[in-house]
Order: structure tokens, then C-alpha cells, then sequence
């Protein structure tokens, strides 16, 4: 008995509870007089444009990603020594002779980034990532060349470089902050600085500091409307493998009907977008990727003898929601070769060559192009 | 027995006390990008705020009011963003801070944790987030009063 006059309790205060509710929201709004509210504290508020345009693909909090290229041929040259012997090969030359031949069966491995906020303010907004990149190869090189173990200038025992992506592959650690300040509604300035570790160390021997490369970029946009947005800036990078500056040009904008728009931060990269609905969209495009790798074996006489690897990848890449703020990811495209030469730098000091300038390489290598794939999943930001 | 009385006392001026606080986040509030007004009201001990005005109240593709097209919810499609509560289920949990609550973003029919901070009478600091607060966006909200006529 008592259990029943409890139920009839406890139903009668969640119906009062809940007719209460109903009867607060059920009020006969006047929404004109809202018309006539003003700030309370009438100091002029100063407002900010904000670090994104609608329709834009989320942007990734965490993203762990697999990425393989299909098999292609290189040919590698002889492994010259232009500070340690003051031999090299001449900036000009496209085809020297090839010591190393063969297949790389398998190029790819895990991806892993971050790109955390830890201050996300309307005025500021920093956000900081630790990266892993690992690259694997499956190597079979050509017979015709045999093993290719030669003698340093120092006189010790190296393997050829085929050997050395086979065995150790390559890896990139790099932490990435970047600064959003802006400065009013309209324009804002973003400044990006990176410092990366590359080459063919394990995670238990990491290589020396000195190899540490550093990346920067500063950009001064416009947020025109909530559809658009444009900026210019320079960049130090070394997405074409060597240390460079470039420009860079920022243009994201999206149709009135959200369908279409452009994600462009060249020269890193540059999409035209599709937007199917809220949930999935579609990118076309190129992305840009480069490391400089310390390779430790040549690495003689206090010089880091480094693999210049750079590739344009121009893609179509598929984003769709799986569940709350997981996306999964799935790219196809090209990778082609742009750089995979390699420089002896002197006591590790990166040096400045561009376009145009004439310091020897140490190697002149070739890859052939071929299609490559990612699948990934990503945690993405409100 | 005077010692009972006084810690009695002491015990309900400060349950007074935070009550009152907690009923300084009342009123009508302008999120930072200024394109709504939001009126936040206090039903039973929770705090709802719900949008009251709208810079552009029409859809300029359609020239009807605005509704929540973006809601997940097919169903929630064709309700007014005006009167629409976007804020729900707050606790004040002292120090000027509201917790337990969610935001509803229209914009991307997107639903995320909440935590609602007074800066000082007149400002609020709300921050959006997915799991834990780092992975989130915050914004300023002001306070807004009736114009003297």
C-alpha cells in the first residue's frame, strides 16, 4: 500500500513539475520589446572575426591515418660527399649515373596528428600539436646492382640507401603551434611556427638535436563575410624538401548554398570543395609534403648528410561523419616526385639554395609517380 | 543553544547568498557575435536561455522566419529559432560558475557540453565542448537592459 501511494507521489510532483515547465514556456512572448534591449555596460564591445568560414571541412583535434603508395622504380646515384670530399653533383645535373636501381613495393605507414587548443578565445586563439609520420618501404632492388655497400670518406662500412629504407624507413616528429590574433570583425594575422625531427632513427634513438629543422609562416588575412576570407604571408618551409621562402596565399570561401568553395593555403596546399550535406563533403586538390631526413650513417666528419623529400599529391579526399565528432577520411590521388635529392650540410647548418641557387647535391635520385591512398579518422572540433 | 542560533543563521544567509548568486545569470544576454539576443530564465533550480531576437530574423532564401533547419532531428526542422531554447539544464555550482548544462549551436545543429562562467556582472564567459573543456570554443556574452524611454 505504501508503494502505491509513493507511485502516486512521486507521479503526481513529476506531472505539477513538469505542467509547471510547460506553463513557464507556453508564456505569451512579446518579442518586439527585445528590440529595445541595449548592452547594460555600454563600452564599446569590441568584436573579432572568427578562425573559420561556414562550410569549411572540420578542422581535426586528433587524426590517426594509414597511407600507402602503390609500388614505383627509383633510381638512386652514387652517395657523394660535397663538404666532407668537396665533391658533388652539379645543381644542373638531371642524370647523373645510377648506383642503385630496383622496386619500392610498399612506401607508407601511420600518421598521427594533434592540433589542440589551449587557449580558445573570440581574441586569441593558440593551438598546439605533436605529429608522427612514419614512413615504411618494402624495397627490392634491381640484381643488376648487387649489394651496394661502399666505403664513407672516413673509411667505414655504409649501406646503400635502398638498404637503409628497407631497414630502418623514415620517420618525422614534429610539434606545430599555431597563434590567431584577430585584431577586429574583418582582419586577423595567423603566425604558425614548427620545429620537426626527420630521418631514419628508432623511437628509442632519436637522432642529434642539432638535426632539429625549423618551420614558420605568417599570414595577414581578411574575413570579408561569413562566406569568405582571404590573407597573403610568407613562409620559411621545407614542403619542397629543401629549406625555402615562399609566399603564401590564403582563399577560403564558400557559396551562399554551402554546396561549393575553396580550402587554398598555398603552396601547402589548395582544394575546391563539395559539400553533399552537413555530414559529408568532398575535396579536390594538391597537398604539398616535405621533409628534410638526416640520414645518421652518412652523417660523418659533424655534417648532416640529409634526404631532401618533397612530393605533390594532387588527390580527392572524402570526409563523412561516422558519429558525434568522428570523421572518417578516404584519399586517392598521385604522389609525385619533386625532390628526393639528398645535401651534406656543414656542422648540420641548413643553408638557403631556392630556386636558384648552385650548392652542390650530394645525391641526384628519381622516383617514379605513382597512385597513392589514405584512410584515416579524425576527431574533429565543435 | 545562542550557538546553534548563530550557526543556523550563519548556514541560511549563506544558502541566501548563493541563491542569489546563482539568479545573477537572469537576464537577457548578447552573444558575441551579436546576431541574437538569448533570455536566460531560471525553472525550478535549472537555467534555460532561448533566443529572443534575431539581427536577421527572416531566411533570406525564403522570406519566412528562421527555423532550425540544420537540427539532426527531422521533426525539429520547422520550429521558430526564435523562442528556440538553446541553452539547457544549468546548476550553479558557486564561484560564478554554471555546469551540467548544454549550448545548442543552430548554425550547425551541433549540441555540445557547457560551462558558463560570470566574468563579472555584466559578462559571461561561455565555453562549448565536446568530452572534456579542452577540446572547445569559448565566447563572450554581455549583459542587456531594457532602454530608458
Amino acid at each position: 500500500m505504501k508503494q502505491t501511494y509513493l507511485t502516486y507521489f512521486l507521479s503526481a510532483f513529476l506531472f505539477i513539475g513538469f505542467f509547471t515547465l510547460q506553463a513557464q514556456e507556453d508564456e505569451e512572448e512579446d518579442w518586439d520589446m527585445y528590440d529595445d534591449f541595449e548592452l547594460e555596460d555600454d563600452t564599446p564591445v569590441k568584436r573579432y572575426a572568427a578562425p573559420t568560414v561556414s562550410g569549411m571541412s572540420p578542422q581535426r583535434f586528433i587524426s590517426v591515418s594509414f597511407d600507402a603508395q602503390m609500388p614505383y622504380n627509383y633510381e638512386f646515384s652514387e652517395v657523394r660527399f660535397p663538404q666532407s670530399n668537396g665533391t658533388g653533383f652539379d645543381v644542373d645535373e638531371s642524370n647523373p649515373g645510377v648506383r642503385e636501381s630496383g622496386t619500392a613495393d610498399f612506401t607508407g605507414g601511420l600518421r598521427i596528428n594533434t592540433n589542440i587548443p589551449i587557449i580558445s578565445k573570440s581574441s586569441f586563439v593558440w593551438q598546439s600539436g605533436i605529429n608522427f609520420m612514419d614512413t615504411r618501404y618494402s624495397i627490392s632492388p634491381d640484381a643488376d646492382f648487387g649489394e651496394n655497400r661502399f666505403t664513407l670518406p672516413n673509411g667505414n662500412e655504409a649501406r646503400g640507401l635502398g638498404q637503409i629504407l628497407n631497414e630502418d624507413g623514415l620517420r618525422n616528429i614534429n610539434w606545430t603551434n599555431t597563434f590567431f590574433f584577430p585584431m577586429n570583425e574583418t582582419e586577423f594575422i595567423v603566425f604558425q611556427g614548427q620545429v620537426d625531427m626527420s630521418g631514419n632513427y628508432a623511437l628509442d634513438s632519436f637522432q642529434p638535436l642539432n638535426t632539429l629543422r625549423y618551420s614558420a609562416a605568417a599570414v595577414y588575412g581578411r574575413r570579408v563575410s561569413d562566406y569568405f576570407r582571404w590573407g597573403i604571408g610568407v613562409s620559411r618551409t621545407y614542403r619542397v624538401g629543401n629549406m625555402n621562402y615562399v609566399p603564401v596565399i590564403m582563399y577560403d570561401w564558400t557559396s551562399k548554398n554551402r554546396k561549393w568553395g575553396t580550402e587554398i593555403l598555398f603552396p601547402a596546399r589548395a582544394y575546391v570543395r563539395y559539400n553533399f550535406n552537413k555530414n559529408s563533403l568532398l575535396l579536390a586538390g594538391f597537398d604539398l609534403e616535405g621533409q628534410s631526413y638526416h640520414i645518421d650513417e652518412y652523417s660523418i666528419n659533424g655534417n648532416s648528410y640529409e634526404i631532401r623529400r618533397g612530393e605533390v599529391r594532387p588527390k580527392i579526399e572524402f570526409q563523412t561523419k561516422l558519429t558525434g565528432y568522428v570523421w572518417a577520411s578516404i584519399q586517392a590521388g598521385y604522389r609525385w616526385d619533386w625532390s628526393y635529392d639528398a645535401d651534406e650540410l656543414d656542422g648540420s647548418n641548413d643553408f638557403f639554395r631556392g630556386f636558384f641557387g648552385n650548392q652542390e647535391f650530394g645525391m641526384i635520385n628519381s622516383l617514379e609517380n605513382p597512385f597513392y591512398f589514405n584512410v584515416g579518422l579524425n576527431f574533429v572540433s565543435p | 543553544m545562542k550557538k546553534t542560533i548563530l550557526l543556523a543563521s550563519i548556514f541560511l544567509f549563506s544558502l541566501t547568498g548563493f541563491a542569489q548568486e546563482a539568479e545573477d545569470l537572469v537576464g537577457v544576454w548578447e552573444p558575441g557575435h551579436g546576431k541574437a539576443k538569448v533570455k536566460i530564465d531560471k525553472i525550478d533550480d535549472k537555467f534555460y536561455g532561448k533566443i529572443v531576437w534575431l539581427k536577421e530574423p527572416n531566411d533570406p532564401d525564403t522570406g519566412e522566419p528562421k527555423v532550425d533547419k540544420n537540427n539532426p532531428d527531422k521533426s525539429m526542422r520547422d520550429v521558430p529559432l526564435r523562442g528556440y531554447r538553446i541553452l539547457k539544464d544549468f546548476e550553479y555550482k558557486g564561484k560564478g560558475v554554471w555546469e551540467e548544462g548544454t549550448i545548442y549551436d543552430p548554425e550547425k545543429g551541433e549540441t555540445y557540453d557547457c560551462i558558463i562562467t560570470m566574468k563579472d556582472e555584466n559578462t559571461l564567459d561561455i565555453r562549448g565542448y565536446i568530452g572534456v573543456k579542452t577540446f572547445g570554443r569559448s565566447d563572450t556574452w554581455r549583459r542587456l537592459k531594457m532602454k530608458k524611454k
